[in-house]
């Protein structure tokens, strides 16, 4: 496998990331001439547009004129008709491009799946069905559509068509460009019979990379991740959604009264562990010198944190071995095992390390 | 020649930090080392690690190789070697999942990190583990990213 073809599927992967980002307004003829051509290819009329500003909206309003039937109301999704004959059109082109296309390069395909398309399905799932999945449980119901939607199908075949030089039919090119159309032009869609509801993308979205291959997640620590134009918004902390107050206004009292862990441990990270601790009063557990890191000390607490015993916790807190700027040290806190008393046994575990190595730990920077 | 920070700032093309000492000399050190939330084990503290069937080794450039980046794409850990002194492979396994390879040094080599500065390791064989904390009710440790 070539570098070009490594640095020509990043360029791919960053391209169709920015697909998957964009706050442009939608492309409303684009997305409705590609969509309609798509009903023509199953075998129906086009059908009218109903636009909405956000997912949340598509959720909670009915098109105007249309009484829905049960089995195509939102919450059914996974039942809707018309889902699976779109899914069938292009799933049938994705096998016949694979038994084509990957027959010939077999090294490519494992590539594109780890460089294109598992970033990019990972970046989809941290960021918009993240948010919808929190919104409302219903929306899970239809995930094998809205896992239909992702750019990351359009991003593969897209990578495969620019590192293998193989060339695809007109005709393959023609379904291929129509299903990426509403992927670059628009928010998600759902297709019924004479009717489908079209969502614009949201106005704001801000992300953080994740993982070693491009992955971002949502992240903003001065306001909502995610806003759409009609005022839905959704809060994220390093990938895990949280309400308004763990970003805005974090406090210990609103840290006791809340009962899902992970969203106390974002609302603590915000805080600053140190700064959380003092603040909490936390039980001191016990003490010692970090060994490596001279005149520093690591500090364990009870959390009184845990719901059950099982996840009982406790939290080493570190001093950094290096300096900040400002010339302060950074101080953070690490949950640990709840079975440890001494602090050396549990910066030692942080590291695969017993006690006794982690006490001939030589240097810390 | 003594290494500095910015002697290996030079060499490699990375930037640190300017708030970092850049004329102190690195110790070379033969034993456990941490910088962040990666820590460099010499291969005698290791009881059962082992190599892929397959494992590919290859030979740190001048420039150096990345092993790990940090959050949001920057602040990478890079392994810094002079030309045929170093090979590195990720090709090994672990209990607990946390090693992310070996490397073999017959000369000093560095660890350089934009805010952490520079660890210098005496010449054999070591594993590099990145640092895990505890997760309640997930999947029961996660690892550190900083």
């Amino acid at each position: 496998m070539s570098d070009d073809a490594q640095r020509e599927a990043a360029a791919v992967r960053a391209e169709w990331l920015g697909h998957l980002l964009s706050t442009a307004p939608a492309d409303r003829p684009a997305a409705e001439a590609a969509i309609s051509e798509l009903y023509r290819l199953i075998g129906l009329d086009p059908p009218r547009f109903h636009w909405v500003p956000s997912p949340l909206a598509a959720l909670e309003t009915v098109p105007p004129g249309v009484r829905p039937r049960p089995s195509e109301s939102m919450n059914r999704l996974s039942e809707w008709p018309l889902p699976p004959r779109f899914r069938r059109l292009v799933g049938d082109l994705f096998v016949q491009l694979d038994t084509r296309v990957m027959r010939s390069s077999r090294v490519l395909d494992p590539m594109i799946r780890q460089l294109v398309r598992a970033p990019i399905t990972d970046s989809a799932r941290s960021t918009l069905r993240m948010a919808l999945l929190g919104e409302h449980e219903r929306f899970g119901q239809g995930s094998a559509w809205h896992a239909a939607l992702c750019p990351s199908w359009s991003a593969h075949y897209d990578a495969v068509r620019r590192t293998s030089g193989v060339v695809y039919t007109s005709e393959e090119e023609r379904l291929l460009d129509l299903w990426a159309t509403p992927a670059r032009s628009c928010g998600w869609w759902w297709p019924r019979e004479g009717v489908c509801v079209v969502s614009e993308r949201p106005v704001e979205i801000h992300t953080e990379v994740s993982g070693d291959d491009g992955e971002v997640r949502l992240h903003r620590s001065d306001g909502p991740a995610l806003r759409y134009a009609d005022g839905w918004d959704v809060h994220a902390w390093h990938g895990t959604r949280v309400p308004a107050w763990v970003v805005d206004d974090p406090s210990v009292e609103r840290i006791a009264r809340e009962a899902n862990v992970e969203v106390r441990r974002c609302a603590v990270e915000n805080i600053g562990w140190g700064e959380y601790i003092e603040r909490a009063g936390l039980r001191p557990v016990a003490a010692a010198p970090d060994p490596g890191n001279p005149g520093s000390e690591l500090r364990l607490y009870e959390t009184g944190l845990e719901e059950t015993p099982q996840q009982a916790a406790r939290i080493l807190l570190a001093v950094n071995g290096s300096v900040e700027r400002d010339g302060s040290r950074r101080r953070y806190g690490l949950a640990v095992p709840g079975v440890f008393d001494d602090p050396l046994a549990a910066a030692g575990w942080t590291y695969g390390l017993s006690a006794e190595q982690y006490a001939r730990l030589v240097r810390r920077t | 020649m003594t290494v500095t920070l910015a002697s290996l700032s030079e060499q490699t093309g990375l930037a640190v930090l300017d708030h970092l000492d850049r004329s102190v000399s690195i110790p070379v050190v033969d034993g456990i080392q941490a910088q962040g939330d990666l820590i460099v084990v010499p291969m005698a503290e290791t009881q059962s690690l082992s190599f892929w069937p397959k494992a590919e080794w290859t030979d740190v450039p001048p420039e150096g190789v990345e092993l790990l980046r940090g959050v949001a794409g920057g602040n990478p850990h890079t392994l810094v070697a002079d030309p045929g002194t170093c090979r590195w492979t990720r090709g090994v396994s672990e209990p607990g999942g946390l090693a992310i390879g070996v490397f073999e040094a017959s000369a000093p080599v560095y660890l350089l990190h934009p805010e952490h500065g520079a660890s210098g390791c005496a010449p054999g064989r070591y594993v590099v583990r990145r640092q895990r904390e505890y997760a309640p009710g997930g999947w029961g440790s996660r690892l550190v990213a900083d």
